[in-house]
């Protein structure tokens, strides 16, 4: 993974938490008379891992796709690396470096797993339409360095032996995979995951962690992920943003969350996990 | 037996990403130009020439623009007769006002009008998708085709709207269209045109852009979420497409059938390249080829086979068992293969590797 | 120009105002052909809505119904029998697609369904006119066509019987749609294949019905066409016009497809009326289409359709 280094973090070993790298604040979002978050605040800091854990449909998956552009909130601003945005469109938190996997895996299934890494890779590929249509010169050259860097992360993810292989035939857990790896190919600041460990097995779920982890102490990507596996968020996480019915209960580290009165109120007798 | 890649290692990546990176297809490919370019012009009479190849180099070029709209962007598009015909006249109305300009660089012109036509038409793709989008290309359809008949300045006042394309030299006397065209001319001219065509469109369906076009099809909602802008890909999508259509129906007019006439691009020429894909394969250049020989060849058959067979059958019900067979192999294909002829090809050339073990 | 500007902007309008009788003899006369567009997208709606298919055939289902109907005429049957006759046809047919086209394809992406039923199209084109022929064939059950006078407009009486009978037909599909078990199960059909499934509903007798149902929508529709027009191949392009009233009514909404039709019908008729001449006549050609792409700009979903919430 050298080029993934020199890319993105000179000091790879020495992960410290930074300054604040988004602040959500009071967001609220409505569909129709549904109130899917209410009046949430909280931030993510440079280089943490911050798990956001609530019941279903505690407006978790909202949030994420407020993040990153998918849906406009009423109220409430959101600052990230400083600038307040305004309304915007996906593809420019995507330009903005904000990468994301869903909980419902979104590949390209009519793609190879290659093919869906390149496509994750796309922003930095500058070469024009023609130069691709000719594949000479500047642009070949261009596909085969991006080719190379995406070859990193299949190997990272060892998911050498499927490159490929249309990703619609492959199971489950590697699909998982696959799009962790599209999401990668981006080299983002900011990664969102989804519910990345949601219906695999422990062994899969191990190996996922580890990627995560990995992820977060090579290249000090900012991770902000949403997981039920209540073993696995206290495990990894550095903080817990904990949603019920769109509001906030609790956030802080995984320690004083676990014992926050609310979130036990909230999660006792529901039976997670 | 024959067709084993064992023993050829790729030892960069530009060699894996290859258009044939296996040496037995290269060689096939070769032999597939050398029987096009040498054994064409020379062994196939006027009838081949002029009633099969041109018109299947034609479809092909027709077939791989919406294959680039449809098969790989999923842009359903029921308005190719529209932009051909656009590129038909735009090809005349060229090469009438400057009769000094190459024929080359008038038939890239009518692609890029076409490509504009195709883009002010696409527009209504970034709100609209799937069925609704291929009946909003009906609208490009009829009211292009009637925009061409009514206009009388496309056709330059002539008096019956069917207009023939003038004779134009590729270089010196050189005559590519017109009567002094021998068919020779015409077809090896079309065949490299189209070579050049489809080479440069597979360039693009493996490169940044292919893949954009093919995440939008896939799942668009992610693709927006890792940075493609919808609307711009889309646009891009169309406007290439139609590209390749409006070329396709310059040589249409220019050197297969050498009349400009709106009637030849009405509604049922963009269901015939539609077929063309979904017979070849959806989202393969390779499928525009083996569509369109399908489809260009299979009427000869059908109109010669009863009377091959002495079966004493009226034209007219030949013409109506033609469109029966027709629709009945449409639902064949669709069931037996629905990614089409080009993913039979796959298989068979898979089977064929490990041949003659089963596995 | 000026004179052109006139004829689009001023000279219509100014019509309009002068001659209202003309313009409501325009206006009813185009609502009538809008009822029969509307009786076309009836049946593709009813497809549409019970099984998720874009049912590219129901065009070619009207002329087929059609061809058989007044071939059953002209082979002596009375009327009452060449209905049963051409209705048990249809019957025949929706069963024998069932079996042979949508079966094998169950689980195909939308576009292969799609796609089959336009070799479907073909097919019921060129088997229907090998039987029958492709020569016009005149259909005369005896409705009655002569004009009549209301309040100084002329109404051709046969429109009128076709607009009563389409009424009826929606009427009796909302009543089936809705207080009928069928019905109950088709909705469910149409909601969610699996689902309807696993609770115990037979998706191939559903599917068998309810292309039965398009099929008799579609004969009565090819009589009305059929006794007004003739019976003949542009029937098949004529009921390419049901999708743009498809789009603007929406593509799983019964009063939409009736709103669409008349809508459509209408403004066709008086788009072609009062500017056809000025941009040359036979706008008819594409104005359906124009109107139905601008309409879905601002409503993408269709007047009756459900708006469509994205998610990820």
């Amino acid at each position: 993974m050298a080029a993934l280094d020199q890319a993105e973090t000179p000091d790879a070993d020495t992960r410290e938490i930074g300054d604040v790298l988004l602040r959500v604040d009071r967001i609220s979002l409505y569909f129709g008379g549904v109130r899917a978050l209410n009046n949430i605040s909280f931030e993510v800091r440079e280089h943490e891992i911050l798990a956001i854990i609530g019941p279903n449909g505690a407006g978790k998956s909202s949030m994420l796709n407020v993040i990153n552009g998918f849906y406009h909130p009423q109220e409430g601003t959101i600052t990230y690396r400083g600038k307040t945005r305004s309304r915007m469109r996906p593809y420019q938190a995507a330009a903005q470096g904000i990468a994301r996997t869903f909980q419902n895996i979104a590949l390209f299934k009519g793609m190879s797993t290659l093919d869906n890494i390149m496509t994750g890779r796309l922003l930095k590929m500058h070469q024009p339409f023609w130069m691709q249509a000719l594949y000479w010169g500047p642009a070949q050259r261009e596909e085969i360095e991006h080719r190379k860097f995406c070859e990193e992360i299949i190997d990272f993810l060892e998911i050498q032996h499927i490159r490929k292989t249309p990703v619609g035939r492959l199971p489950y857990g590697l699909q998982k995979r696959v799009e962790l790896g599209r999401a990668l190919a981006a080299q983002p600041t900011l990664l969102l995951l989804d519910e990345p460990m949601a219906g695999m097995n422990v062994e899969e779920k191990e190996d996922m962690c580890r990627f995560i982890l990995d992820i977060n102490e090579e290249f000090g990507t900012t991770i902000a992920l949403i997981e039920h596996d209540m073993g696995v968020v206290m495990d990894i996480s550095d903080r817990v943003v904990v949603l019920d019915y769109g509001r906030k209960l609790a956030d802080g580290p995984p320690d004083s969350v676990r014992s926050d009165p609310a979130v036990v109120s909230a999660y006792l007798g529901v039976g997670h996990d | 037996m024959f067709y084993r890649e064992a023993g050829q290692f790729k030892v960069s990546y530009a060699a894996d990403q290859a258009i044939f990176p296996i040496r037995q297809d290269q060689i096939g490919m070769a032999m597939i130009l050398a029987v096009a370019y040498v054994v064409m012009p020379v062994a196939g009479s006027e009838y081949w020439l002029e009633t099969i190849m041109i018109p299947f180099l034609v479809f092909s070029l027709a077939a791989i623009g919406l294959n680039i709209l449809t098969g790989y962007a999923g842009q359903l598009s029921l308005g190719t007769g529209a932009f051909m015909a656009c590129g038909a006249f735009a090809a005349y109305k060229l090469t009438t006002a400057f009769p000094d300009l190459n024929i080359i660089v008038a038939l890239l012109l009518s692609g890029v009008a076409a490509a504009a036509v195709g883009i002010v038409f696409g527009l209504p793709s970034l709100r609209i998708k799937g069925f609704y989008l291929a009946v909003a290309t009906l609208a490009a359809q009829f009211f292009l085709i009637w925009l061409f008949a009514k206009v009388p300045w496309f056709t330059n006042y002539s008096a019956s709207g069917v207009i023939s394309a003038p004779p134009r030299a590729v270089v010196g006397e050189l005559y590519v269209t017109g009567v002094h065209a021998t068919p020779q001319a015409r077809y090896l001219f079309c065949l490299t045109l189209v070579a050049v065509l489809a080479l440069l469109a597979k360039n693009m369906v493996r490169s940044s852009i292919g893949r954009q076009w093919m995440a939008i099809r896939d799942m668009d909602i992610a693709a927006e979420i890792i940075g493609i802008r919808p609307l711009r890909t889309k646009l891009s999508a169309f406007a290439i497409s139609s590209f390749y259509c409006g070329v396709a129906g310059a040589l249409w007019a220019f050197f297969y059938t050498g009349t400009v006439e709106p009637g030849a691009f009405d509604i049922n020429r963009s269901f015939q390249i539609l077929y063309m894909i979904i017979i070849g394969g959806l989202g393969s250049i390779l499928g525009a080829f083996l569509g369109a020989g399908f489809i260009v060849l299979l009427p000869i058959v059908l109109s010669r086979l009863p009377l091959m067979l002495g079966l004493p059958i009226s034209t007219a019900t030949i013409s109506h068992i033609e469109v029966m067979v027709f629709g009945t192999l449409i639902v064949f294909f669709l069931i037996v293969e629905p990614h089409g002829l080009a993913r039979l090809w796959r298989i068979f050339k898979e089977k064929l590797r490990l041949w003659p073990f089963p596995y | 120009m000026e004179g052109f500007l006139s004829d689009i902007f001023i000279a219509p309008f100014v019509s309009m105002w002068e001659y209202p009788v003309f313009l409501v003899e325009v206006l009813v006369g185009g609502l009538l052909v809008g009822v029969m567009y509307s009786l076309v997208a009836l049946g593709f709606v009813l497809i549409f809505k019970a099984s998720g298919v874009f049912n590219f055939a129901q065009g070619a289902m009207v002329l087929f119904a059609a061809l058989f109907f007044a071939g059953f005429l002209e082979a002596g049957m009375p009327v009452w029998l060449a209905l049963g006759a051409s209705a048990v046809v249809m019957v025949a047919l929706a069963i024998v697609t069932e079996r042979v086209v949508l079966r094998p394809l169950v689980n195909q992406p939308p576009i292969v369904l799609f796609m089959a039923t336009i070799g479907l199209t073909f097919f019921l084109d060129g088997f229907g006119q090998m039987i029958w022929g492709s020569d016009i064939k005149v259909i005369d059950i005896g409705i009655p066509k002569e004009p009549l006078e209301i309040h100084g407009v002329l109404i051709n009486s046969f429109d009128i019987v076709a607009g009563v009978t389409a009424g009826l037909l929606v009427a009796g599909l909302a009543l089936f749609f809705h207080y009928t078990k069928i019905g109950r199960a088709l909705r469910a059909v149409a909601d969610d294949h699996q689902a309807a499934l696993s609770v115990g509903i037979p998706l191939q007798s559903i599917w068998v019905i309810v292309w039965s149902v398009a099929g008799l929508v579609a004969l009565v529709a090819g009589i009305m066409w059929g006794s007004s027009l003739g019976v003949q191949f542009s029937l098949a392009l004529v009921a390419l016009k049901a999708l743009p009233v498809l789009i603007l009514g929406g593509f799983t909404s019964i009063p939409g497809a009736i709103v669409g039709g008349l809508i459509i019908g209408a403004s066709e008729k008086i788009g072609e009326v009062y500017w056809g001449p000025a941009l040359g006549g036979a706008i008819e050609d594409w104005h359906a289409y124009m109107i139905a792409m601008v309409f879905l700009l601002f409503r993408p979903q269709g007047l009756f359709g459900e708006k469509i919430i994205e998610r990820v």
